[in-house]
């Protein structure tokens, strides 16, 4: 059993799709344990019992959709018209368009793709070090995870909440815990860009009402939707699965119809480009859920709960221990993976140490975020290199002062849970 | 796809290819527009057909499949690609062959249990909702990882040659 898992290990390192690899373990366990395995399929089918699962692939092809059109390029004129005023101002234009744009399109990597293409090189023209351009980007392609409506946010609530656990975790709740530290990454980013340019960044230009005006009349058909996805989720007025479908329905018809930058006939293409990501993400999760099943049935938490307890008796020492497995993990897997592995067997032994589980969720993905651009394999460093066409060894170089600005982010908001959880009274 | 055995053969799997990516975009667009009518029924007539979030979920369902189904053909699953960067050329071939025959072997397995649970709830002649019958619901896993388990036995047996052909050169 030992060398039968070891050798899923190497299989997984060398690249064998992740759900292969989950779906062969779970049904080793079952076999091993005298279970039909037809419980894998059962459990698999269970993906078509959860009510809020929709939102994955709705949101997923509305991110998309925004990324086919000019929506990027309005985004940033937006933000130009009204941040560029400030010193530094270019780079607080780019940190904050990339994470509204990143919380709308899930951090998949569109973010560096869509928005990076247009922010480095203007980036450059104002002056900006290379370097630093190169790490802002790079790091922005994940800033904004714990921001509203990002699908990690998503599917985070949807694995506690079918764990059925005493105290429960909404969609909803994660929404509103991730906003402050959202803000904390947000605002250190802000103060490094300024404090790296301090000598050389003048602002990009005075406040003018004319180009706040004129970027507004630009973006005027898009400005409303966050106002209806985000208030119509914070108010309760629609149910998160609602949201997505307003969102995808707002989203079609205005860069669709309205603003005609995405034509009907490209559209079949962009559906299917975003659903091959959700297929790849929910098979992972179906394969997970009869995996968990195993592990749950066979109480490993408990048994994981109290080796540990054993060496390590305070909540602090676990939460350092966390955080330094979170960015390992972070580093190797990706957040989706992470997500429907980890949080079963996590979440428990965390609830042991009296750790809140909405608190659980926003240390686990600020962790995961981290992990998209630590060395060496974090996925935005690669496709940065890319897009840049920059060697992968300058991107480790250029990301290292933001990698240790968002650390720092990343243990406050692990040491200090009030500013994950004040804003909901928990 | 370059290993067709001829162009017959060729074009049968653009034909598949087709079908599946079709049928793909055919399940988003009924979501989407389930998705639409199902708030405006809620909110202006308040009254939502229970139906229609069977449907919306079943819906979920088939799409990640069929999106799987695709991913598969276009090898983008999610997977861990931290070694391979590291092995030489030569290595390589041989771990393709070792994963595409695991792929193989796992949803094999996977295709035959869930037309098992199928059967069963054939027998059992269970209703999901309204007059539909699960086992079709259902359906989708079994055909879904049918199609993965041929499309991984194509790529096995691709890597095999490329493995052959690599070794005859050498």
């Amino acid at each position: 059993m030992i060398l039968f898992g070891l050798a899923l290990i190497i299989l997984a390192l060398l690249g064998a799709p992740l759900f292969a690899i989950i779906a062969s373990s779970a049904m080793a366990n079952f076999y091993m344990a005298d279970i039909d395995l037809s419980v894998v399929a059962i459990e698999l089918y269970r993906l078509a019992e959860m009510p809020a699962l929709i939102a994955l692939p709705l949101f997923t092809f509305a991110g998309y959709l925004l990324g086919e059109s000019k929506a990027p390029q309005r985004l940033v004129q937006l933000t130009d018209a009204l941040l560029g005023w400030m010193p530094a101002g270019l780079a607080i234009v780019s940190l904050a368009a990339c994470a509204f744009f990143t919380a709308f399109t899930g951090a998949s990597g569109v973010t560096i793709i869509a928005l990076g293409a247009l922010l480095y090189p203007a980036l450059k023209q104002a002056g900006y070090p290379e370097n630093f351009n190169l790490g802002l980007i790079t790091t922005s392609g994940s800033l904004g995870l714990l921001f509203a409506p990002s699908l990690p946010l998503i599917l985070y609530g949807i694995i506690v909440q079918q764990m059925n656990l005493d105290q429960s975790v909404t969609i909803d709740d994660m929404f509103i815990a991730g906003i402050l530290p959202g803000l904390l990454m947000l605002l250190l980013l802000i103060g490094w860009a300024l404090y790296v340019n301090r000598k050389t960044a003048r602002p990009l230009q005075k406040f003018a009402w004319h180009k706040v005006r004129a970027a507004v009349r630009a973006s005027i058909w898009e400005l409303p939707m966050p106002f209806i996805v985000l208030g119509g989720i914070y108010t309760g007025f629609f149910a998160v699965s609602e949201a997505a479908a307003v969102t995808v329905l707002y989203v079609l018809i205005v860069e669709v119809f309205v603003y005609k930058e995405v034509s009907l006939k490209h559209l079949p293409e962009v559906m299917r480009d975003s659903m091959i990501l959700v297929g790849a993400i929910l098979i992972i999760l179906g394969v997970s859920l009869a995996s968990t099943n195993y592990v749950i049935d066979a109480d490993i938490p408990t048994k994981l709960f109290n080796t540990i307890k054993e060496f390590v008796s305070s909540k602090l020492t676990f939460l350092i221990l966390l955080n330094i497995f979170l960015l390992i993990l972070g580093a190797l897997l990706d957040i989706f993976s992470a997500l429907v592995l980890m949080i079963p067997l996590l979440l428990p032994i965390a609830l042991g140490y009296g750790i809140d589980p909405v608190h659980l969720g926003i240390i686990f993905l600020a962790n995961m975020q981290l992990g998209y651009f630590t060395p060496p394999v974090g996925m935005n460093l690669f496709i940065a290199s890319h897009r840049f066409n920059k060697p992968v060894m300058q991107l480790y170089k250029a990301t290292l002062p933001f990698f240790f600005i968002l650390l720092f982010a990343v243990l406050i908001i692990t040491y200090w849970p009030s500013l994950s959880l004040s804003l909901l009274g928990r | 796809m370059s290993q067709a055995p001829n162009n017959q053969g060729n074009r049968l799997l653009q034909i598949i290819a087709r079908i599946e990516d079709t049928l793909l975009v055919l399940m988003l667009s009924a979501m989407i527009i389930l998705a639409g009518l199902q708030i405006i029924m809620r909110n202006v007539f308040q009254s939502g057909f229970t139906e229609t979030d069977s449907l919306l979920r079943i819906l979920v369902l088939w799409v990640g499949m069929i999106g799987a189904i695709v991913a598969s053909r276009e090898r983008r699953h999610i997977s861990i690609d931290i070694l391979t960067r590291y092995l030489s050329v030569n290595a390589r071939r041989y771990v393709d062959v070792i994963i595409n025959m695991f792929v193989v072997i796992v949803c094999g397995l996977l295709a035959t249990h869930s037309l098992r649970m199928l059967l069963v709830d054939y027998a059992g002649a269970t209703i999901a909702f309204s007059r539909v019958p699960t086992w079709l619901l259902e359906s989708i896993l079994p055909v879904a990882f049918c199609i993965i388990t041929l499309r991984y036995m194509m790529f096995s047996w691709q890597s095999i040659v490329a493995l052959i052909k690599a070794r005859g050169q050498a």
